[in-house]
Parts: structure tokens; C-alpha cells; sequence
């Protein structure tokens, strides 16, 4: 049964430096893109490394020639070990089609990140 | 019950090269620490290849500051947590040493890691053996080097880069195997080397993107594969193991149905073999898992598996701390193998780790 758990305050999480908590038993990346908060689950899809010991970063966008836009800046994390993206709202791997790392709701309530997992 | 763990591919790494300058004296100490060098102080003499990793070779969970972490961390988040039994050594940085021209310079800073080895890390763990690094480009001094240490009982073979000026089964080479077969050690390569006066990593000219690079750049072990086998390499030295690091493993059968096919129509030119290469590749030549190959359906890689007898040919190895690691835990061999290709492989070929350590595990 999900219950929601306090992680901690919203000041506490800067943008490309997740808060990795331990909710329950499990390692749970929080993520901050702007005034958002996102949660992931700190074991990769691929070959279960720690997924959000990675590098919060961008990635360039898909173009029909050689051009490089680099766009989505923060949105992705890039896997600490073989280096996979994802998309960290979503948890869809950008280059594995139906790979999905596991979200979990965020909430904030008076300036406090709460997970429910 | 849990046998006997043996990493083949173990990259002791430092924060700065500095830690050598103990081990350098006179002109080279001099160079060491005036002379140019590829990319910011601290950084090892080589030339650089021509694709730069767009985001590092470390995984980014492993981020060491002090020269302590370095072990600390690989400790913490490799030997302990996946239960390794022994870890072979591999260095990182030195057997670039193969790319620079001058062969005096590139000897001396081999011998000085070879040193920096042995006091530094192998004093630290006793899973730890040690691999004696050579500048390939002088086997002269490359078999001195073999010579100097090899009594050494932590030293478990002798390393030098994929990287080479020709294929490693030339005549040129062959004091580096009668200095092996001398010390009772074998001859790996590993992955690396590239650039410098190893210009030909990739056959036709360079690739353009590291991926699409890396992907491929086992290319040269093909060669030296062949090379080994056609010059008699294993019927001068039959004794020599040679190992194959970090070089890919599905490729191997394919390349070997071509060289039996071809050895039977044109044996004449090398009149000096008595086996197929296929048959010499079985009891010589040796190949670590990783990076394996992983196909969506693993019975197909397990097929090419079986094709080259990988139960009895292949090593476990992790590339601990790189961004393509493969963990002990999570290797996708035929199930049957694994005490073998984690362990008991490793023990044929690297006769110099205690016997008593694969009782000890089981």
C-alpha cells in the first residue's frame, strides 16, 4: 500500500542535485526541474545501477540533419553507470523504445517534498 | 553455495599521475615533470586517440578526490559488494604508454607504474594481483621489464595495450613471449593504445563518433588474433596463454571458421603450424566477458558461446570503475557455466593465484 513520506525541505533539492532518500525500502531519486519536483526509482532498467547517481543534464534534440540543438535542459538523467538516458518526468529511455524507469508521485505542501511510495 | 570470483578487467585508477614521480629518477623524473602532456597537470604522457568519450569513462557514482578513495571506493562498491575473490589489476592510463614514439621514455614510466603497483595497491588487499605493464613498441626493453619482475608471485601476467605498431604475432615481437614463457606468465592486451604511433585502430581510416568507434574497436584484436596463430607463436611457446581483454567475445567464431578455411587451402605459407587455428585458439588464446554482447534473444548469443567453447575460453571480467561495468551478479551466461567462466577459467590461466583461494570461497 503507497503511504506518502516526507523527504525533505524544498530548498534542500538544487536543480542537478537530486535528493536520494530511502523511502521504505527502496532508493528513491527526488528531482528538481524549475519550481517542479520528480521522483525516480535509483535502480536502472538497463542492468540496475544507481540511475540517479547520474548526471541531470540535457540532451540534443532529434533533427533530420547535422545540426545540434541541445534542448531539455535538467530533464534528463543519464545513468551513473552505462550512461542511458531518461526522460525524469516520464522515466521513458530516450533510446530504448517501452524502457521505463519507475516514477513515483511528488507532492509539496508549505515548502515541504513529500513522496508516495 | 558461492565459488570462487575472479575479475579479470580490475582498473586501479589514481586522481593524478603525480603519484609516479617517487618512482621516475633522473632525465625521466626531469620530463616527467617539465615535459608536455596530454591534457591538464596531473595527467599521464600519451598520445591521445582521436575521439574523446562524451561523458567520461567513470561511472558517475565513483567520483574519488583524495588518491585514498580511489581504493576506499573500489573496495566499498566493487570487491565487497559483489564478493570478489581476486581482482587482477589492470591500471588504466599506463599501457598508454604504448603510443609514444619514444620507446626509452615510455619504458621508463611503465617501470615506474609497474613500482607504484606494487607498493601502492597490491600491498593494500590481498584479493589484489598485479599485471607487468609493457611499452610493446621496444620488446627489448619490454622483455627486460618481464624479466625485472617477473618473480614477483603477485604478478600474474604481462599487459600491453591493443593498441600496437603491427600485429602482435610479427617476429618482432617475439622476445616479449620468450621473456613470458621464460617467467611462466601470459600475454594480454587490453583494449587501448589508440592513437599515436598506433595510428591504425580502425582499419579503413578513423571513425567519426565515440560510439559508433567503441562499438567497433576491437578490430584489432581480429588481427592479432590471426597474427598470433599464423606465425607459430603458440608452436614456439606452446605453454603461452594469450588473453584477450575487454575485446569483444561474439566475433570470435566467425573469425575462426575463416581462418580454418582458409588455413586448409593456403597451408603452405606456414608451414610451421600443426593444428587448425581454431584448435590453437582453443588451448592458447582466452578472451575476458566484458563488455558481453547482449541480444534482445539470449539464445542467440549463447549459440556463438557455445561455437567457441566459451565455458572453457572465457574470463569473467568487470571493467571496474568504467561506464560500460558488467557486474558478477548479473552476467548472462548459460547458467551451468558459471562457476567456470567467474573463476575456475582464471585459475588455468593465471597459475600464480593460490589454489587455496577457490577452496577457501566454495
Amino acid at each position: 500500500m503507497a503511504e506518502r513520506t516526507f523527504v525533505c525541505r524544498t530548498e534542500e533539492i538544487k536543480v542537478g542535485m537530486p535528493r536520494i532518500a530511502k523511502i521504505r525500502q527502496l532508493s528513491i531519486g527526488v528531482f528538481r526541474i524549475g519550481d517542479c519536483f520528480y521522483a525516480l526509482l535509483n535502480i536502472c532498467p538497463h542492468r540496475g545501477a544507481p540511475l540517479c547517481e547520474g548526471t541531470q543534464c540535457g540532451t540534443t534534440a532529434p533533427v533530420s540533419r547535422a545540426e545540434f540543438i541541445y534542448h531539455r535542459e535538467n530533464e534528463i538523467i543519464r545513468c551513473a553507470w552505462h550512461g542511458w538516458e531518461f526522460d525524469i518526468k516520464s522515466g521513458e529511455a530516450l533510446a530504448a523504445p517501452g524502457v521505463k524507469a519507475r516514477t513515483f508521485p511528488v507532492t509539496v505542501e508549505d515548502g515541504a517534498v513529500y513522496v508516495t511510495a | 553455495m558461492q565459488s570462487l570470483i575472479v575479475d579479470c578487467d580490475c582498473h586501479n585508477y589514481w586522481s593524478s599521475a603525480t603519484v609516479l614521480e617517487p618512482y621516475l629518477t633522473g632525465v625521466w623524473k626531469d620530463m616527467f615533470v617539465n615535459g608536455e602532456r596530454t591534457g591538464p597537470v596531473g595527467s599521464y604522457p600519451h598520445a591521445h586517440r582521436a575521439w574523446f568519450h562524451p561523458q567520461g569513462f567513470s561511472r558517475r557514482d565513483i567520483r574519488p578526490e583524495k588518491e585514498d578513495d580511489n581504493y576506499r571506493f573500489m573496495k566499498e562498491k566493487h570487491l565487497d559488494r559483489y564478493d570478489i575473490g581476486i581482482a587482477i589489476l589492470t591500471g588504466d592510463e599506463p599501457m598508454e604508454a604504448s603510443t609514444l614514439a619514444n620507446p626509452y621514455y615510455a619504458s621508463a614510466l611503465v617501470s615506474a607504474y609497474n613500482d607504484y603497483q606494487i607498493e601502492q595497491w597490491l600491498s593494500k588487499d590481498d584479493r589484489f594481483m598485479g599485471s607487468i605493464v609493457i611499452a610493446p613498441q621496444d620488446p627489448r626493453l619490454a622483455a627486460a621489464e618481464i624479466r625485472r619482475l617477473g618473480a614477483h608471485p603477485r604478478m600474474v601476467q604481462v599487459l600491453a595495450s591493443h593498441g600496437s605498431v603491427k600485429p602482435y604475432g610479427d617476429p618482432f615481437y617475439h622476445p616479449i613471449y620468450e621473456a613470458c614463457a621464460e617467467v611462466g606468465l601470459p600475454f594480454a592486451i587490453h583494449l587501448g593504445g589508440q592513437g599515436g604511433i598506433n595510428w591504425n585502430a580502425i582499419a579503413p581510416a578513423p571513425t567519426t563518433f565515440f560510439w559508433e568507434t567503441h562499438a567497433i574497436l576491437h578490430m584489432p584484436a581480429l588481427a592479432h588474433l590471426a597474427s598470433m596463430i599464423a606465425h607459430g607463436v603458440f608452436e614456439k611457446w606452446p605453454a603461452l596463454y594469450f588473453v584477450l581483454i575487454e575485446c569483444g567475445v561474439a566475433w570470435v567464431p566467425s573469425v575462426l571458421w575463416r581462418l580454418d578455411a582458409d588455413y586448409k587451402a593456403l597451408r603452405k605459407e606456414t608451414p610451421w603450424l600443426k593444428m587448425l587455428p581454431s584448435e590453437y585458439c582453443r588451448r592458447n588464446i582466452r578472451f575476458s566477458t566484458q563488455p558481453l554482447e547482449r541480444p534482445d534473444n539470449l539464445k542467440h548469443l549463447w549459440g556463438i558461446l557455445e561455437a567457441m567453447d566459451g565455458e572453457n575460453t572465457l574470463l569473467f571480467a568487470s571493467d571496474y570503475p568504467h561506464w560500460d561495468y558488467d557486474d558478477a551478479n548479473t552476467l548472462h551466461i548459460p547458467p551451468a557455466w558459471k562457476s567456470k567462466v567467474l573463476g575456475l577459467n582464471a585459475l588455468e590461466v593465471y597459475k600464480r593465484i593460490p589454489r587455496s583461494r577457490a577452496a577457501h570461497a566454495a
